[in-house]
């Protein structure tokens, strides 16, 4: 179990480095495919809550780092007396925590060996998490916008970033016979149909 | 639940309380250590990236010629196609002379850098410059590009000749204005949710009453101490008056779309920021 956690963690940092290789696609929004939180989506249908909190933590915190920019908190002038407010270091973690629970709820299927339910899923949480971070600006910033080009811009993303997710979870499988951790329980597919 | 998920539950939560409860300087101090581990594989990637687009240009360029050359050969052979490579070869020219005189122009020390990235992250609107900590270049100073302002420093790595430019069409890039011509000043910033356009600056805190043009100059004004003065901004595009302001659209004066070249400043003298608390 620890030998597959960290080599899903030595994943996530495989992922960090290839994502610094995605440009965003001009044509498309500016959408890109987000590698890191595939990698994460699909460890963390894979894994223990527990782990999946760990991966969470790991993830979100990387991202803050490369991702969020600086405040203008230190000018120490009346000219701009209210600035863009900026999302906290570390609101990525709550939200990777929020999405790895939601892939979470459908381990059972997982488990059964239908691994394309939580490939259809990492889509649907890869649009949750871009919408559920846009309305987390909206609401430190205030004013409420949402245009067409934001939903096009999250929908592309999470499109392209799902039609990765069966190489992922490949992956994944490989990992897992390596580290003999079980993934794929067929136990519970013949329990439910007893 | 299990005794063992409960512990890391307990241990997920007190980690997101000290992450969330970091200072600026902490959160800074990590991003720092962060690039330096990842610098290498960022410039890998723009060196890719760099060499994609100009495949691409190429792919491009090489269709265009061929097509001319289709187009001419029946009149001038050979030449059609020698024509064609001069043209491109003389659009590079005026374009580097372009930058040069911009350069000249400039009343400040300015840093030529090449953006190496564009875009890195989903909702900011930031590039990465070849320019950093190593050329002398600190946190919040102006960055410039062929047409007027285009943002400020972000982010500098020490030790490292990278940095990230927040741009001007960023909501949280606040730059003091003034309209030429009009005593009006206002704070102008990027819009939420402009993607895929030529983006639109936001210009408030006008008079409701202003005397204010579509065409008019928009230039920074100098208070606050971030910009240099009378650095031009972009043109206004419409006004608006409200109940107790008015707000005006700019169009920016830089091609953010294709900005390749930009020209780090140096930081405003405290000369100037001093005036401006005067003023205020």
């Amino acid at each position: 179990m620890i030998g597959y956690l960290v080599s899903v963690i030595c994943m996530v940092l495989t992922a960090i480095v290839l994502q610094q290789f995605m440009a965003a696609i001009e044509g498309l929004y500016d959408a890109r495919i987000l590698i890191v939180p595939l990698v994460f989506l699909c460890g963390s249908v894979t894994v223990s809550m527990g782990s999946m909190l760990v991966l969470a933590f790991v993830c979100g915190f990387l991202w803050d780092a490369q991702h969020l920019p600086g405040v203008m908190t230190d000018l120490g002038n009346t000219v701009y007396t209210r600035p863009a407010e900026m999302l906290r270091f570390g609101y990525s973690i709550i939200l990777y925590a929020s999405m790895g629970f939601l892939m979470q709820g459908i381990r059972p299927l997982f488990r059964e060996g239908k691994w394309h339910v939580s490939a259809l899923l990492t889509g649907v949480a890869i649009f949750l998490y871009l919408f559920a971070e846009f309305m987390l600006i909206t609401f430190v910033r205030g004013e409420f916008i949402l245009t067409r080009g934001i939903m096009l811009k999250i929908s592309f993303c999470a499109l392209l970033t799902m039609l990765f997710s069966p190489l992922v979870f490949w992956v994944l499988f490989k990992f897992a016979a390596l580290f003999n951790h079980t993934i794929r329980y067929d136990g519970l597919k013949t329990r439910r149909r007893a | 639940m299990k005794p063992l998920n409960l512990l890391i539950l307990l241990g997920f939560l007190a980690g997101m309380v000290w992450v969330i409860a970091l200072s600026e300087e902490s959160v800074r101090s990590i991003q720092a250590s962060y690039y330096r581990i990842i610098a290498p594989f960022v410039k890998g990637g723009s060196q890719l990236e760099l060499k994609a687009n100009a495949f691409l240009k190429e792919v491009e360029y090489s269709k265009d010629l061929e097509e001319r050359l289709h187009r001419t050969e029946l009149e001038f052979g050979r030449l059609g196609a020698i024509e064609g490579q001069l043209r491109e070869l003389e659009r590079e020219n005026n374009e580097l002379n372009a930058a040069l005189d911009f350069k000249r122009r400039t009343e400040f020390t300015v840093t030529a850098a090449r953006v190496i990235r564009r875009q890195p992250s989903t909702w900011w609107k930031t590039i990465e410059i070849d320019r950093g900590a190593m050329s002398g270049i600190a946190r919040q100073v102006p960055v410039l590009a062929s047409g007027g302002l285009a943002g400020k420093v972000d982010r500098v790595t020490p030790g490292r000749d990278e940095s990230s430019v927040i741009l001007l069409t960023d909501e949280s890039c606040q730059v003091s204005v003034q309209v030429e011509g009009t005593p009006e000043v206002g704070i102008v910033s990027g819009q939420r949710g402009q993607i895929g356009e030529a983006p639109l600056l936001r210009l408030r805190y006008l008079s409701k009453d202003a005397p204010i043009r579509p065409g008019m100059k928009v230039v920074t004004t100098g208070r606050g101490g971030l910009f240099h003065p009378k650095i031009l901004v972009g043109m206004i595009e419409s006004f608006e008056p409200g109940a107790f302001d008015g707000e005006a659209l700019v169009k920016p004066s830089v091609d953010f779309q294709n900005l390749s070249i930009v020209f780090v400043t140096s930081a405003p003298d405290n000369t100037s920021h001093e005036k401006s608390k005067e003023d205020e």
